[in-house]
This record gives structure tokens, C-alpha cells and sequence, in this order.
């Protein structure tokens, strides 16, 4: 008994810091969020910002953001691991330069996109133009239906390296052996990749999926750097909204309240994915 | 012995050391001055110090980034300095939490002030500012360009129906006739698009901040001429990226025959394009109706904290003479009478004073950002084709609305 006790003494320091860091905020918001200015109970901040339609709008936005940006981070990036994988003449220096879009800070990439996607000054317009495969310049940023898709590519260029380093070290995990039984089983190179690769990575690509959800979730400067959520609210997800509300109107008890809600959703979405990755791994 | 010299040597510095800020005080000015106006400043200093031998001003040179929240923490401090440049549009918002004082008679003459600066920093009918700065958004084009179009380059549009004749006119040769502004800075478009529908009758809000007004008849006519730019294929197909100075750089870049902006725009665009001929005007206006702009610019204010209030009057005073009003503001000057100042004869300069009697204040709302990022929201759909104009204002009426009932 005393024995544990000693224990708890230990760890103290560092619950401490803990609950300062993430317990207050998190305690905090909620306080914010249940109160007005005045510092009043109120359900007003609840109501008020889930009354414009933007609010609605904008989780349905980061949905799409979150799932289409995942879905391709994942598949490309494992791609990208398996042929780095491979040995050909110069692979270290392919290495390299595959990992330089996640080296560079996101908001100088934003930047440069948003200049190469520019309607009249940008380089891709001007490439297709000048190619003949375009009369009219395209409204990449302009579109609606088109910008969620150029916002979700960039992310995709953004991560996708950073999802192939993860699973190019798990593939060198993989032992030499169980390639070399396939080959003797007579397997090619896609039933290895099948049977052997995928199922030798798969609790890297489970760890590194429910990160880049939670950084999906969570992002906001490309897309703030790039569109700032327009155009007509096309790119705006909830982050931004919350942003928005903070520290441009200064509104923190409607920001904390939005913030709650956001938090209510990401925390019942990535309860979800544990449960089906656990599933998965019991069976 | 020793000892007590010791103590009488600390006693009579720690005396010194209290009383000096108080005696410096006495005679002693500290004015914040934005950094681009800081060479003028110093020859008024100078000039003030020359026929007031027992004043001294102590310049502190400030910059518009974080300006707004640098003021605020010092006006809450309680240490503030004694003049400080502020915005015409924050000063409402000092008076309300006491953090100005009152300077009416320091106005002897209102009547030789722009009527809509006065308006910004009048508090309960007490006025808590001296504007000595103003300007407005007019309409800049390149003469060239008309000349090319068959258009007099002399006879700019005063109407609207000649705004949107030129604007075709204009539209050749992969020029655009008139740019609007629908994407980047949210302000940038409410500057422009506001002054539209105060001219044709209608608002974006009622004058008691209760009511949003933005599908109203006129509001909607207005929000539709200014969005049929685009529409109709007047404007840049980025416009929807294009803020102010997204604007000027396709106007220096000859994309761009017109666009709406104000007099800061001259220097950068007769550098970037120098052989460029510039044209201004003020905005053209409905058949039968004014012209209108919002109103911007700078005041002095007198913290409520200051030390020396009353040479600060003084001082402010000699600032804002005619002349001295004249010399100092960077833009045009808030005294009506200083406008007859011979450098703000230049043709290029008259249409945008001509322009700020037509000035108007804009609403002073603390929900000001929200109400302009809705109003923005609801250009953007219409640009994008998701609704009509008047769906599309009614959307963002309901969206103020729920602003204004918080």
C-alpha cells in the first residue's frame, strides 16, 4: 500500500504539468462556452453559432477535406514506400527529394500554390494555355467545385512523404525470409506486395491514419493562407470558423461553444476508427 | 557616522528618482505619431518648441501593425502618453470605456471640419477626437486605355449608365473594363461595395444597429450593378481571388482599365508603370442621386490618463491650423479649409477631394467584422453562380440579422 503511494508522489510532477496543460484549457473552453462576457450561464453561445447556415457548411466541408485528403495521403504514400523500397541506381537521393514537400513549412508552400494557381498570373493556367489544352483560363481557387479538389491535392503533396517514410521503415522491418517463401511459393510482385508487405505494415498505416485524421482535423493554414474559406464558403472548415470567431471578431464564448461541438464530433469520428482498427487486429 | 551620510546620500536620490517624472513632467508633451508622417512631425515639433520655449515634445514613433492593440494597452495602462494618432473608427469605442477625454473646446470652428470625421469621434454629443485626416475610395482608370476605346478620356463616368458603357467599351483585347473586388482582404469589398447601396437609397444595416436592411429594394439594385460587373464579363475572371491590391497589380499590369480605389494608389502604380496615364474620378453615382464613400482616417486623442492634458490642447491646436493641417496629413486634410492648399491642386488629387463631401462614416457596429464577412459571403455566392442576387441578400440578411439579435 505504501509502496504505491510512493509511486503516485512520483508521477506527481508530471500530472501536474499535464493538467495544467491540457486539463485547464480543456475545462476552460467549456466554462467559455456555458458562459457570456459578463461570465453569466447562458445557452446562447450553443445557439448563436449554430445558427448560420456557414456552420453547417462547414462540417460538412471538413468531411470531405478530412476523408478525401486521408484516403490519398494513405494510397499514395504507401505506393510511394513500397517503390522506394525497391532497389534501383540513385534510391537514396530519390529518397531525399520525395520527402522535401513535407519538409517545406506549410505556409510558404500555400503560398507558392496559390501563386501556380492563380487565374491570371499563375504557371499551371499559363502551362495549359500555352499547350493549347485550355481556351478559357480555369478558376482552380475560383471554382466551387473545383477548389475543395486543388486544396485536398496540395494536402495530399503536403503528407503524402511523410506517410512514406513511416511505412518505408516498417517495410525494412519486414525480414528477408518471408519474401524469399513467397518467391518459393511461386508469388509475383503484386501477391507479395498482397500477402507479405501490406500485412506486415499494417499497424504502422493504423498509427499513421489516425494521425493524419487528427491533423486533418485540425488543420487550418493551407487553407486559411490559400482561400481563407471562400470562395462563398466552398473551403471553410470548422477550424477556421473557430479562428474566425476568436480572434477576428473577438466572439471567444461563441468560438469556445463551436469548439466544443467540434470537439464532441472529432472525439465520437476517432472513437469510431479505434474500435473498427481494433476489430480488425482481433480478427 | 558613515553610516547615517550613507542613508541621507540614498534618501535624497530616492527623493530625486520620485520626483523627477514629476517635474519632467511639467512642460513636457510625449505624442505618438505614425511612422509615415515622422519627418513632418519633427519640423512641427520644432516649429512648436521654437515659439513655446517651456514645452517639449517627445516624439514616439508608432506603425500600423498591432497599432490598435499597442493603443489600447497603454490607454488601459495608466501610463499612457499624451497625443496619440488613432483611426476615426476606434475612437467611438475609447469614449465608451473612458479611455479618452473630452476635447469639444478645443473645436472652435466644427463647421470648417468634414462633417463625417466629426461624426466618427462625437460620443454622446461630446467630441473625443480631432480628425485631422481623411480620405475616400474613388474610381482610378487609365486613359490610354479609353483613348483606345473611343472613349474621352476627359469625360471619365458620372452616372452609372456610364460606368457600365465605359466598363463594355472598355472590355477589348483581353483588358478588362472595371475590376471589382470579391476575394482576399473582407474589407477591401465593403469599402467598395457599401458606397453603392448608400447611394441608391439603401443600407446594410438601420441606423439604430437593429435591423439588417440588405434585401431591401435598393440594397439588392445596388448589390446587383456592382456583382453584373462580373457577371457580365467586365470584370477579371481572378475576382474572386482579387482584393485591392490584387487590383492594382493587374491595373499597373495593363489587364485592368478601371477599378475603384483611393488617392495611396497613385504613388505605387505611377511607380510601377511610369509611362501609365492615370485618370481619377470620383464614384460615379445612380441617374439623379449622389455620390457617396466611406470615410476613413486618422484623429488626435488625449488619453484620460495623460500628464499633461493641457499643453497637449495646445499643441493639438497648433497642429491643426489651416496651414499646419495642410502640411502634416499624408492623404487630404480633415479642415475644409485646408484643401485650398496647393498641393492638393494636382488634377489627379482634386476628384478624390471632391469626393470626401460625399463622405460617410461606416456603421459603428460591434459586430462589424462578422457583419462584413456575410456580406462578403453573399457576393462570393452570387459570383460563383450558387444563388441570385436576391436570394443570395436575403441569406445574408438572415445572417446579420442573427448578428444584430445576439
Amino acid at each position: 500500500m505504501a509502496r504505491s503511494i510512493t509511486g503516485y508522489f512520483f508521477i506527481l510532477p508530471a500530472m501536474i504539468v499535464l493538467a495544467l496543460l491540457i486539463a485547464y484549457p480543456l475545462v476552460y473552453t467549456v466554462y467559455l462556452s456555458l458562459t457570456n462576457s459578463a461570465g453569466a450561464l447562458t445557452d446562447r453561445n450553443f445557439i448563436n453559432v449554430m445558427r448560420p447556415a456557414a456552420t453547417a457548411i462547414s462540417f460538412v466541408n471538413l468531411i470531405y477535406w478530412v476523408g478525401a485528403s486521408v484516403v490519398f495521403e494513405v494510397v499514395l504514400g504507401t505506393a510511394a514506400a513500397i517503390l522506394l523500397n525497391q532497389k534501383f541506381p540513385g534510391r537514396g537521393f530519390v529518397r531525399s527529394v520525395t520527402l522535401i514537400p513535407w519538409v517545406v513549412p506549410s505556409i510558404v508552400a500555400a503560398t507558392t500554390w496559390a501563386w501556380m494557381f492563380h487565374t491570371e498570373f499563375g504557371i499551371i493556367n499559363y502551362m495549359l494555355s500555352g499547350a493549347g489544352l485550355v481556351r478559357q483560363p480555369v478558376g482552380w481557387l475560383t471554382d466551387i467545385h473545383l477548389v475543395m479538389g486543388v486544396m485536398v491535392a496540395i494536402n495530399v503533396w503536403k503528407l503524402f512523404p511523410f506517410v512514406a517514410v513511416m511505412v518505408l521503415a516498417a517495410l525494412q522491418a519486414i525480414p528477408d525470409e518471408l519474401y524469399e517463401a513467397a518467391k518459393i511459393d511461386g508469388a509475383n510482385f503484386w501477391d507479395e506486395t498482397l500477402y507479405v508487405t501490406l500485412p506486415q505494415v499494417r499497424t504502422v498505416l493504423i498509427a499513421v491514419t489516425l494521425l493524419l485524421v487528427i491533423w486533418g482535423l485540425n488543420s487550418i493554414t493551407l487553407i486559411y493562407a490559400i482561400t481563407q474559406g471562400g470562395p462563398a464558403n466552398a473551403t471553410l472548415i470548422t477550424p477556421i470558423l473557430i479562428f474566425r470567431l476568436a480572434f477576428q471578431s473577438f466572439q471567444f464564448n461563441q468560438a469556445a461553444a463551436l469548439s466544443v461541438v467540434f470537439f464532441a464530433v472529432t472525439a465520437v469520428i476517432v472513437a469510431i476508427y479505434m474500435r473498427i482498427s481494433r476489430a480488425g487486429e482481433v480478427a | 557616522m558613515n553610516r547615517i551620510s550613507k542613508s541621507l546620500v540614498f534618501a535624497t536620490a530616492s527623493a530625486v528618482v520620485t520626483l523627477l517624472p514629476t517635474l519632467a513632467m511639467a512642460g513636457q508633451i510625449t505624442w505618438w505619431t505614425p511612422n509615415w508622417g515622422e519627418q513632418r512631425a519633427r519640423k512641427l515639433a520644432a516649429d512648436f518648441e521654437k515659439a513655446n520655449p517651456d514645452i517639449t515634445i517627445n516624439i514616439e514613433v508608432t506603425t500600423s501593425q498591432g497599432l490598435p492593440e499597442r493603443v489600447l494597452t497603454a490607454l488601459q495602462s495608466g501610463a499612457a502618453p499624451d497625443i496619440i494618432e488613432v483611426q476615426h473608427a476606434w475612437v467611438q469605442g475609447y469614449a465608451q470605456s473612458d479611455l479618452v477625454q473630452p476635447v469639444d473646446d478645443l473645436l472652435k470652428d466644427s463647421s470648417d471640419y468634414n462633417k463625417a470625421a466629426l461624426n466618427y469621434v462625437t460620443y454622446q454629443d461630446h467630441l473625443y477626437g480631432v480628425p485631422y485626416r481623411v480620405e475616400c475610395i474613388g474610381l482610378l482608370y487609365n486613359r490610354d486605355d479609353f483613348t483606345k476605346a473611343g472613349l474621352d478620356p476627359d469625360k471619365p463616368p458620372q452616372t452609372w449608365n456610364d460606368w457600365t458603357a465605359d466598363a463594355k467599351a472598355l472590355t477589348r483585347d483581353g483588358v478588362f473594363g472595371m475590376a471589382i473586388t470579391a476575394g482576399g482582404e473582407v474589407g477591401n469589398t465593403i469599402t467598395r461595395a457599401l458606397p453603392l447601396i448608400w447611394m441608391n437609397g439603401g443600407d446594410i444595416i438601420s441606423a439604430d444597429g437593429k435591423t439588417a436592411t440588405i434585401n431591401t429594394p435598393q440594397a439588392v439594385a445596388a448589390v446587383k450593378y456592382y456583382t453584373d460587373f462580373f457577371t457580365n464579363g467586365y470584370s477579371p475572371d481572378s475576382t474572386l481571388q482579387n482584393d485591392g491590391v490584387a487590383n492594382r497589380q493587374l491595373f499597373i499590369a495593363g489587364k485592368v482599365a478601371m477599378y475603384q480605389s483611393g488617392q495611396f494608389d497613385i504613388a505605387p502604380i505611377q511607380q510601377g508603370a511610369p509611362n501609365l496615364k492615370l485618370g481619377a474620378t470620383p464614384l460615379p453615382h445612380p441617374e439623379g442621386k449622389s455620390s457617396a464613400c466611406i470615410l476613413s482616417g486618422w484623429s488626435y486623442v488625449i488619453p484620460k490618463d495623460a500628464k499633461n492634458p493641457t499643453d497637449a490642447k495646445k499643441f493639438i491646436q497648433f497642429l491643426n491650423t489651416t496651414d499646419n493641417d495642410a502640411y502634416f496629413t499624408d492623404t487630404f486634410p480633415a479642415r475644409i479649409s485646408s484643401l485650398q492648399a496647393q498641393r492638393f491642386q494636382d488634377p489627379l488629387l482634386k476628384p478624390f477631394g471632391a469626393a470626401l463631401a460625399d463622405g460617410r462614416p461606416a456603421p459603428n457596429n460591434p459586430h462589424w467584422v462578422q457583419i462584413s464577412q456575410a456580406f462578403f459571403d453573399g457576393i462570393q455566392r452570387i459570383l460563383t453562380k450558387q444563388q441570385d442576387v436576391q436570394t443570395s441578400m436575403n441569406q445574408t440578411n438572415d445572417d446579420i440579422q442573427s448578428l444584430l439579435d445576439q
